[in-house]
């Protein structure tokens, strides 16, 4: 904090105005051409020289720690390959038989693709309400960020798991809720109809980690630019439309597209609740959770990494995707 | 309870159009809303807590929150039950986080500047390459990693929980410094740099204490991720002097015997305490400190 | 400096990985060699080794304990210690295996045995009995046999052995007014004991629990049935028609309501001491021999005043159902200090001072002396004294043996569970289900 105050110095050199129009009014490359060429050659050699010297530690990582895992696992998606013994090399035959030959493999795609669909807006929406409804003056505020963000600090304690049969069993606490109306329902985590239902609750209830990155966004948006639209005549609705939503698009487009993401590798909540088994009859039967049974319990991990690959191609189209549509939606401070 | 802020009365008395209600009764009516959604969210953990202070064969009677009687006794048999040891295992998993946290900091803060401002030859594809890693379940990583620290004799230490931190394994906290320091308007190093700052200097004088949200928040996560962390300490410590939380209070269970389940609940509380104590901490200083000393 | 040789070390450790995955199939794991030095277990009892179970705080204790008995006894001898609750423990044993650094000695049960024997990652334990390194004649041989694998050669040493008993709350029974069963009751007579019993339940309690799904219970009825559970390569080798049989028979019991639903089922905690009869919700299931205490502990809180007891399995034209499910240590073939590992195992199983410290915690001790010491010893409790009796008396009719093929854990289980939860569910019928049971078990099993 103690460099502060030289931020603040630098930042009191900012039009305030400049930072409410989003337009892309001033394209770098433009104001890069007033230099002299040689001074340009000179700078852009530097800045990668400068460039590379800061990414040293994550190259380093991601060639030694990261990418040889990485291949490795791609290798062997072409082996049937059982862990205990040496892999052998079968071709395409796992990415066949997925496709062909394996109707679990297909159930738990299903499952998945409900899941994303239903839980991502979801929780995109509930983390956006409560970091603007966090973001306000009152009291208690620390304390209600606190305890809001409390569900999500446990983890996947091994302590949920026994709650969570407490809320959604045949006597748990949500039947009893619904009992004080007359309604009569059985389990919820027994009841294949349901018990994704659960798993999308349970994903909403730790839905903290989005919120607080919202709420790290909306922190950062600075008061004279709600406070100028104010003196505009802008109501609430209109400020968080005009204001509020353009500035926090980075972070919208993060939090979508990590929590599409993390949906799609979603295994922790379904491991928890099911015991490991997807459970009952396949229900809550994910991708990663199919994935790991056929890696580590049935001994098939050449079959479970032409999974992950899979799943990889069918992430990175999705994020190729969305990053292009970005252009047409997202409001990079640096575009200005 | 009055809780308006100075700032909202002289906003409304500017637009007097708008309903003028009661701040009083607002504020509890606000109140009491945020309450009672926080207790139905909050009931298993409440029972949780209340589960830990019940004799040990009541725990799962029922929804209620009182049993026969008020104990300690599970916090005074978990704290260190046999060769289980608390005391040591909260060292360990402090250890661990700390060092994780400190690493993922330098790592992913210095990874992000580069690839928020800085323009370098493939720089997509690196950057492609980032969120690649992201991509892949780690259960298919988990084997060929074991195999290599297992190679470079990392097993039983800190080394292969902690040294990846330092390497910016966590594509997740760069892509979210990334976004986090792109919405930072540029004008700020430009000038900086018209002023003659070198690279270093506009990362450490104007970028890091402006992404401070950013800081906050990757200690926060890098916080929880370690100090929940299970698999990695399943696989890489095996003597139990070594153990995190996470290892002692799966030890309680036991699937083919006897679980202790009045200790687990009595020790799951307790090392939730750290975690909520550093996000209060955290909280005030970056989300709190930011809204004063940064964009204002 | 230290970075360099950081980086030499993983460069080439990647480049080791990516080696040694190209060169797949050239024979560099073609299994143990018998004649390796040491293979029959004679040798300098010194060194380190690895040793790693399943287990909770109780086990950890006591296996601890035992082991310093075992470094006191040995000077010069140290063990790393590894244990994880059973389903993590054997995701860290794969992952190990895979790495070729499975600790020295490895517990594991019939269950898995032959997933690991098939792959040639355990060392046959016959040279090192036929050495003397490892004792058998106090261990009963059906005991013994359960230690086998599909080449019929010893692989693990059985300790402990558990067996899956009928739990009974005799209190429940009672009000019930059916009693306790007779013994030597077959399959017929426990139906119409469980039907009648099911009249006089306390409303939201059934008379059992629903044992379609549990594959414990049908091996029980395979064996008093004499049907054969596997054939000799390895696949089911009971008929389709003997499945829905068993199937038909629970879901006649579960539609009279003599059984819980099929939500409470899928909803039951998975450990037996937070089981549904521990919780005094159910009045009958099939129940872990060793859980008997554990469960009596709960039911304790639970519901004051009842009390449980557990019974052999129903038995049947081909005699008692009931079969052992010991657990015992294996030796794994990257071990490289074999004659500690094989005294290790010798002094877990035989010694009597260290049976008395472990106190048969993972199924009663196997040993006949070690056995009869604890049965006599006056601070053993009531429940676990009863647990080793009911051993006692199986293991004296001379149980069946039965050898799990490769794959039986993770497919026959889990198969079999969730086959009958689509016919609980109403969303197959019994032949449908058994259609697709079948399909699933046999295309893994013996693999």
């Amino acid at each position: 904090m103690s460099d502060a105050p030289a931020a603040k110095e630098l930042t009191e050199t900012v039009r305030p105005e400049s930072l409410g129009t989003i337009t892309d009014d001033g394209p770098r490359s433009a104001r890069q051409t007033r230099r002299p060429k040689s001074r340009i050659m000179k700078s852009k050699t530097r800045e990668a020289i400068a460039a590379y010297v800061f990414l040293i530690p994550w190259i380093l990582g991601m060639i030694l720690l990261t990418l040889g895992p990485m291949l490795y696992s791609l290798y062997l998606s072409f082996t049937q390959y059982d862990l205990l013994s040496d892999p052998r090399w079968v071709g395409l035959q796992n990415y066949t038989r997925m496709f062909t030959a394996d109707p679990r493999y297909l159930k738990s795609v299903a499952v998945t693709l409900v899941y994303v669909a239903i839980s991502v807006p979801l929780l995109l929406i509930v983390s956006m309400l409560l970091a603007l409804l966090l973001n306000r003056n009152m009291k208690f505020l620390t304390g209600y960020r606190a305890l809001f963000y409390l569900p999500s600090l446990m983890g996947a304690s091994v302590a949920i798991a026994a709650l969570w049969r407490l809320v959604f069993g045949a006597q748990g606490l949500v039947n009893q809720a619904l009992a004080i109306f007359g309604i009569e329902h059985g389990s919820w985590v027994g009841n294949p109809d349901d018990a994704l239902t659960t798993i999308i609750t349970l994903t909403l209830w730790v839905f903290g980690s989005t919120m607080i990155i919202f709420l790290a966004g909306l922190r950062q948006i600075p008061k004279e630019l709600h406070e100028a639209a104010t003196m505009d005549g802008a109501g609430a609705i209109r400020r968080f439309i005009s204001v509020t939503i353009p500035l926090m698009t980075p972070l919208i487009f993060f939090n979508t597209l990590m929590g599409t993401i993390h949906a799609f590798q979603s295994f922790t909540g379904a491991y928890v609740v099911s015991g490991g088994t997807g459970g009952p009859a396949d229900s809550t039967l994910f991708y990663t959770l199919y994935l790991y049974q056929r890696g580590f319990a049935q001994l098939d991990m050449g079959y479970a990494s032409a999974m992950a690959w899979v799943l990889l191609a069918v992430l990175a189209a999705f994020s190729a995707f969305f990053f292009w549509t970005a252009r047409f939606w997202v409001h990079y401070g640096d575009e200005r | 309870m009055t809780t308006t802020t100075p700032t909202r009365p002289a906003a409304r008395t500017i637009y007097p159009t708008k309903k003028v209600t009661n701040p009083v009764l607002t504020a509890v009516i606000r109140h009491a809303l945020i309450i009672c959604f926080l207790v139905i969210m909050l009931y298993p953990v409440i029972w949780m807590v209340a589960a830990s202070f019940k004799p040990e064969n009541e725990i799962f009677n029922g929804l209620g929150l009182f049993a026969s009687r008020f104990t300690l006794e599970n916090y005074a048999s978990g704290w260190s039950a046999g060769s289980l040891n608390f005391s040591r295992y909260f060292m360990n998993s402090f250890l661990v986080t700390v060092l994780s946290i400190a690493g993922n900091l330098v790592a992913c803060s210095i990874t992000a500047y580069a690839f928020a401002r800085l323009e370098f030859p493939f720089k997509k594809f690196l950057f492609a390459l980032l969120l690649g890693t992201m991509l892949l379940p780690s259960q298919v990583t988990m084997v060929p990693q074991y195999i290599l620290f297992n190679q470079l004799e990392w097993i039983n230490t800190y080394l292969p929980l902690v040294v990846p931190h330092w390497f910016g394994v966590d594509a997740f906290f760069i892509f979210l410094m990334v976004q986090f320091i792109r919405t930072l308007p540029r004008e700020l190093d430009e000038s900086a740099r018209i002023d003659g700052c070198g690279h270093f200097r506009i990362f450490s004088r104007i970028i890091l204490p402006l992404a401070m949200p950013a800081i906050g928040t990757t200690a926060m996560f890098t916080f929880i991720n370690t100090w929940n962390d299970f698999l990695g300490p399943l696989l890489y410590l095996n003597r139990t002097e070594l153990w995190t939380v996470p290892l002692g209070l799966s030890a309680f269970l036991d699937a083919t015997s006897e679980s202790a389940f009045g200790p687990l609940f009595a020790m799951s509380v307790l090392s939730l305490a750290p975690i909520v104590g550093f996000f209060i901490v955290s909280q005030r200083l970056l989300l709190e400190g930011v809204a004063t000393t940064g964009l204002k | 400096m230290k970075l360099q040789r950081a980086t030499f070390l993983a460069g080439a450790t990647a480049a080791a990985l990516l080696l040694s995955a190209c060169g797949g199939g050239t024979g560099a794991n073609s299994g143990p060699a018998a004649d390796v030095p040491g293979a029959d277990g004679k040798g300098e009892v010194k060194g380190d080794i690895a040793a790693a179970w399943w287990g909770g705080t109780s086990r950890i204790e006591l296996t601890n304990k035992v082991i310093d008995m075992f470094i006191a006894e040995n000077p010069g001898v140290t063990v790393d210690r590894q244990s994880a609750d059973f389903a993590k423990y054997f995701d860290k044993l794969n992952v190990q295996a895979a790495s070729k650094d499975l600790p020295c000695v490895v517990q594991l049960q019939g269950r898995q045995i032959n997933d690991y024997t098939k792959r040639n990652v355990l060392l046959p334990l016959d040279p090192m009995v036929e050495s003397g390194a490892i004792d058998i004649a106090d261990i009963p041989k059906a005991v013994v046999d359960a230690g086998r694998g599909t080449d019929g050669k010893l692989y693990f040493l059985p300790y402990g052995a558990a067996y899956d008993a009928v739990g009974v709350n005799t209190t429940l029974a009672e009000q019930a007014g059916v009693g306790t069963l007779s013994e030597g009751y077959d399959w017929p007579e426990f139906i119409s004991y469980l039907s009648k019993a099911q009249e006089k339940m306390p409303d939201g309690v059934n008379a059992s629990n629903n044992g379609g799904g549990r594959p414990n219970y049908f091996i029980g009825w395979t064996q008093a049935n004499g049907k054969k559970l596997f054939n000799d390569e390895g696949k089911l080798g009971f008929e389709k028609s003997d499945l829905t049989e068993y199937w038909k028979m629970w879901e006649d019991l579960r539609q009279k309501g003599v059984t819980v639903t099929p939500q409470q089922s899928s909803e039951e905690p998975t450990a037996p001491d937070q089981s549904y009869l521990a919780h005094g919700q159910v009045m009958s299931d099939t129940l872990p021999g060793n859980a008997f205490t554990p469960a009596s502990k709960t039911l304790s809180g639970a519901a004051p005043g009842q009390a449980l007891t557990t019974l052999p399995y129903p038995s049947g034209p081909s005699g008692s159902g009931n079969a052992l499910y010991p657990s015992g240590f294996a030796v794994s073939a990257n071990c490289q200090n074999i004659p500690t590992a094989a005294a290790f195992i010798n002094y877990f199983t035989n010694d009597l001072e260290a049976g008395k410290t472990f106190a048969s915690d993972n199924g009663a001790a196997t040993n006949t002396k070690v056995l009869d010491a604890q049965i006599a010893d006056p601070s053993m409790s009531a429940t676990k004294k009863h647990e080793l009796e009911t051993y006692k008396k199986i293991v004296s009719e001379d149980p069946p043996t039965i050898v799990f093929p490769a794959g039986y854990q993770s497919v026959f289980e889990n198969s079999f569970k969730r086959a009958y939860e689509e016919v609980a569910f109403g969303r197959m019928s019994v032949d449908q289900a058994a259609d697709k049971f079948f399909d699933e078990a046999n295309a893994k099993l013996g693999q």
